[in-house]
Formats: C-alpha cells, sequence, structure tokens
C-alpha cells in the first residue's frame, strides 16, 4: 500500500520553492512564469491530513515569501490556498485520474494567487496593471501553462511523494 | 473513522483560518514596516545565503539567454537578414578567441571614463535578476563592504544611468532598481543633441542658463505602460531624438540623481488642446538583458 510521509512532502515542498526562488526570474514571461511551489505543494499535500496539508502549504508559501522579493504574505496565502484545494481535492480522488484532477488544481491554484498578488499590489499602493488585461493575458495564460507543466511532471512529483509501507503497516 | 475525519477536517478549517490571518498580518508588517524592517531583513537574507547559488545559474544561464535572443531574432527577420545574420555569426565565432581581451579592455574603457568630482563604486558584476513579473530589479556583487549605500545612482560607463541601490544592500549584494521598474522615478531634462555629448556627459553651457525653455519632468514608467516622462509643459521645448539626462535640481532641492546623467532619448512626443503637459515617451538607453558590469555612483 502507498503512504506519504510529511517529511517527504515537506522535503518536496521545501525543494520546489528553492527551485522557484532560483530559476523563477529567468522563467518569467512578462506576467507568466512556472509556479513550481505551488506544484510542489499541491502534489505534495494531497495524500495527507487536512491540518497537515493546511500547514504545509502555508511553510511552502512562507519559505517561497523569504527566498523572494514579492510582497511578504502573499505566497503564504498563495500555499495555504493551493494546500486546501489539493487536500480537498485528495478527498474525492478516484484511483487513475489523480495527476489530471491535481494538474487542473494547480491551475486554480495559481490563477488564485496572481489574483491574491495582483489585489496585494494594488492595496501595497503599488501600480498594477488593470483587472481585464491581466485577467486575460496573465492569470488564463498562467493558470494553463502551469496546469500542463504539472500534468507533465505531475506523474513523477506522485511517485517520489510515496512511500511503500510493508505488508504489517498496511492498515 | 467518520469521527476521526470529522475531527481532522475541523482542526484543517481551524488552522486554514489561524494561517490566514498570520498571512494577513505578515503582509500589513511588511507593507507598512519600510525597508529596513525585520521582514525585509528576513528576505536580505536570504538574498545573501542564496548568491552562490544564483550566481551559479546566471553564469549556466547566459548562454541560454544568448540563444534565445538568437532564436527571437530569427522569427521577426527576412531572408536577407537572415543570411546577415549568419555572417555575423560567423564572424563572432572567429572573434571568440580573443573575447577576453576584448573584456579586459572594455572594463579597462569602464574605470578610465569616470567623470571629475564623482566617487565610482568598484565594478560591479550583476549576479541575477530579482524580483517578479511586476518588478524591474537586478543583484550586484558590491556591497556596504564596498562603500555602498541605499538609494544611490547606478550607471554603465561614466554616464549612463541604469537604475538606483534599493534599502537591500547586504555586506556584499546590493538589489538596483532598473529605471524601467514601476516604483522609480527620477526628475529630467530634455536636452537637443546638439547640445549635449552622451560619451562624456557633458552639457552645453547654454542648457544650464535659466533663459532656455527646455522640457523637464518626471521619469518613470507611466500609468498606461509605457516608459515616459510626465509633466512637461506643453510650452516646452521636447523633439524627437533629444536627450533625455538627469537634472540633478528640483528648485533648491538636490536629488538621488547627479545632473546630466543619459537615461535615453525621446521616441515621440504628442499633446492634446485640452492637457497641459505633454506626452513623451522615452526609448532606454540601457537594456536590461544586456547588463553585466556596472558601477554605482557613491558621492558627487
Amino acid at each position: 500500500m502507498d503512504q506519504t510521509s510529511v517529511v517527504r512532502a515537506a522535503l518536496i515542498v521545501a525543494v520546489a520553492t528553492l527551485l522557484d526562488a532560483v530559476l523563477g526570474p529567468y522563467l518569467t514571461f512578462g506576467w507568466i512564469s512556472p509556479k513550481l511551489t505551488l506544484i510542489g505543494v499541491v502534489f505534495a499535500v494531497s495524500p495527507l491530513r487536512d491540518p497537515q496539508a493546511v500547514l504545509l502549504g502555508f511553510f511552502g508559501g512562507i519559505l517561497f515569501d523569504a527566498l523572494g522579493a514579492g510582497l511578504f504574505g502573499t505566497g503564504a496565502l498563495g500555499g495555504l490556498l493551493a494546500g486546501t484545494l489539493s487536500v480537498r481535492a485528495g478527498s474525492v480522488r478516484r484511483k487513475g485520474t489523480e495527476r489530471v484532477l491535481l494538474s487542473q488544481v494547480v491551475g486554480v491554484a495559481v490563477a488564485a494567487y496572481d489574483l491574491i498578488y495582483l489585489t496585494a499590489i494594488n492595496l501595497a499602493g503599488l501600480r498594477g496593471p488593470s483587472f481585464g488585461e491581466y485577467v486575460v493575458a496573465g492569470v488564463l495564460p498562467d493558470a494553463l501553462l502551469n496546469a500542463l507543466l504539472a500534468y507533465l511532471i505531475g506523474g513523477w512529483l506522485l511517485k517520489i511523494g510515496r512511500t511503500k509501507s510493508r505488508s504489517w503497516e498496511g492498515t | 473513522m467518520g469521527r476521526r475525519k470529522s475531527s481532522s477536517a475541523t482542526g484543517g478549517l481551524a488552522a486554514l483560518f489561524i494561517l490566514c490571518v498570520a498571512s494577513l498580518v505578515l503582509f500589513t508588517v511588511y507593507v507598512k514596516e519600510g525597508d529596513g524592517g525585520p521582514l525585509h531583513t528576513v528576505q536580505l537574507g536570504a538574498a545573501e545565503v542564496l548568491r552562490p547559488v544564483r550566481s551559479v545559474v546566471a553564469a549556466g544561464a547566459a548562454p541560454v539567454s544568448e540563444a534565445q535572443q538568437k532564436v527571437e531574432s530569427a522569427f521577426d527577420t527576412g531572408e536577407e537578414e537572415r543570411l546577415q545574420r549568419r555572417v555575423r555569426e560567423t564572424e563572432e565565432l572567429a572573434a571568440q578567441a580573443s573575447r577576453l581581451e576584448r573584456e579586459n579592455a572594455r572594463l579597462r574603457e569602464l574605470l578610465e571614463g569616470e567623470r571629475t568630482f564623482y566617487e565610482y563604486g568598484p565594478l560591479a558584476r550583476v549576479v541575477a535578476p530579482v524580483g517578479d513579473q511586476f518588478t524591474e530589479t537586478i543583484m550586484i556583487d558590491v556591497g556596504t563592504e564596498d562603500g555602498m549605500e541605499p538609494n544611490k545612482p547606478v550607471v554603465i560607463g561614466a554616464n549612463t544611468l541604469v537604475g538606483r541601490t534599493t534599502e537591500k544592500v547586504s555586506k556584499s549584494t546590493a538589489e538596483v532598481m532598473l529605471v524601467t521598474d514601476q516604483m522609480f522615478a527620477a526628475g529630467v531634462r530634455i536636452i537637443p543633441p546638439a547640445q549635449f555629448d552622451p560619451a562624456s556627459g557633458e552639457l552645453s553651457p547654454a542648457v544650464t542658463t535659466e533663459d532656455v525653455s527646455y522640457g523637464e519632468g518626471l521619469l518613470r514608467t507611466n500609468l498606461e505602460g509605457y516608459f515616459g516622462v510626465d509633466y512637461v509643459d506643453v510650452s516646452s521645448r521636447a523633439e524627437e531624438g533629444d536627450y533625455v539626462v538627469t537634472s540633478g535640481r528640483a528648485g533648491g532641492r538636490e536629488l538621488l540623481f547627479p545632473p546630466g546623467l543619459l537615461v535615453g532619448t525621446v521616441e515621440s512626443v504628442s499633446s492634446q488642446d485640452t492637457v497641459q503637459y505633454k506626452t513623451i515617451v522615452v526609448d532606454p538607453a540601457m537594456n536590461p538583458d544586456d547588463l553585466e558590469e556596472v558601477r554605482v555612483i557613491v558621492d558627487w
């Protein structure tokens, strides 16, 4: 039987966040960039219990805030949302469709994060783009591309995120 | 079993609520604390820790960026231009052996081009781009140990303004906000080409006399998204091809930048009868993708 270790999930989230912070600036094209942190959170926490998933999402987000140069707190909110959506999706998943379902969750989480960031920028008094323009040219392609990226690497993430338990532990 | 699931979901909801509040508190503190606050310090420390990794990635990404630029340019040119480019690429390959020598010469030229009365920091290498899709910032490999301070002008060559250092200056790194960042602003003048030498940064004496009404305004990335000069009076002189240079003073107040630093050239000028100011779009003199070495003017 497959299980997910919290430590392993935390490691996946941490590595994804680190990669995001280091590689992200090079892979940003306008308003579109790979959100590796959110992808890591979604795929790592989906089989965990609610409090663990939420905490890990927050952990990933806050780590991203610390390592990046964006507005502190927005990553944490985005991570929280990704963790919550992922664990909710995880509770209704059907065998064999997990990867597709979680890729969709990534798309939704990325769209939500983009909107959170736009709101935060406006709240902080910075000049952001207009809402309509940002949604069409930023949020939608960003969500779609990240969902696609999540689908492509999702199988591998699910594989490394699970541990095979021995028969006497499988209860 | 059902009870355990229910208690897990309740715990999850409680954790979600508490952590949402915590995130909002962190955001509020971050926005209110200013650049020297604890959360900004955390980001600065993390940037310092990640500096070696970013340097390695930057070195690895350089050929990829060059290839990317070549691919991009390949799509928007005709056959003739493609052949010409191929010739240029062949020439580049032939010249690659002397690349280090040329770089050496270039760096020496940068050091020799210093303007009198200005105190420059050491030559700084651009370590990595930082920030997100809404910011235009870079990190350079000089910090407080090299005499860097916040809010100092950063130039390429002796005279071309790149941006300014932000409050995020650590021992060995400094963050630079580029002129094209939405938060950047500088007082500028619009000078005809005949009266400004972009190589030396020397202004013609006529520019400094008070009776000449050249355009003056605030350089920034406009609300509409273009890089330009705001608040230039319709009666002031401003034409396409004019140089945009820092003004250095606003009335009696000394500004962040010394006078005469080149920012770019005027790309277009337009005005409407009902508006008091001209709309001026500027073509920046620096290209963020081409930045390799810069210098900070620490005093003037």
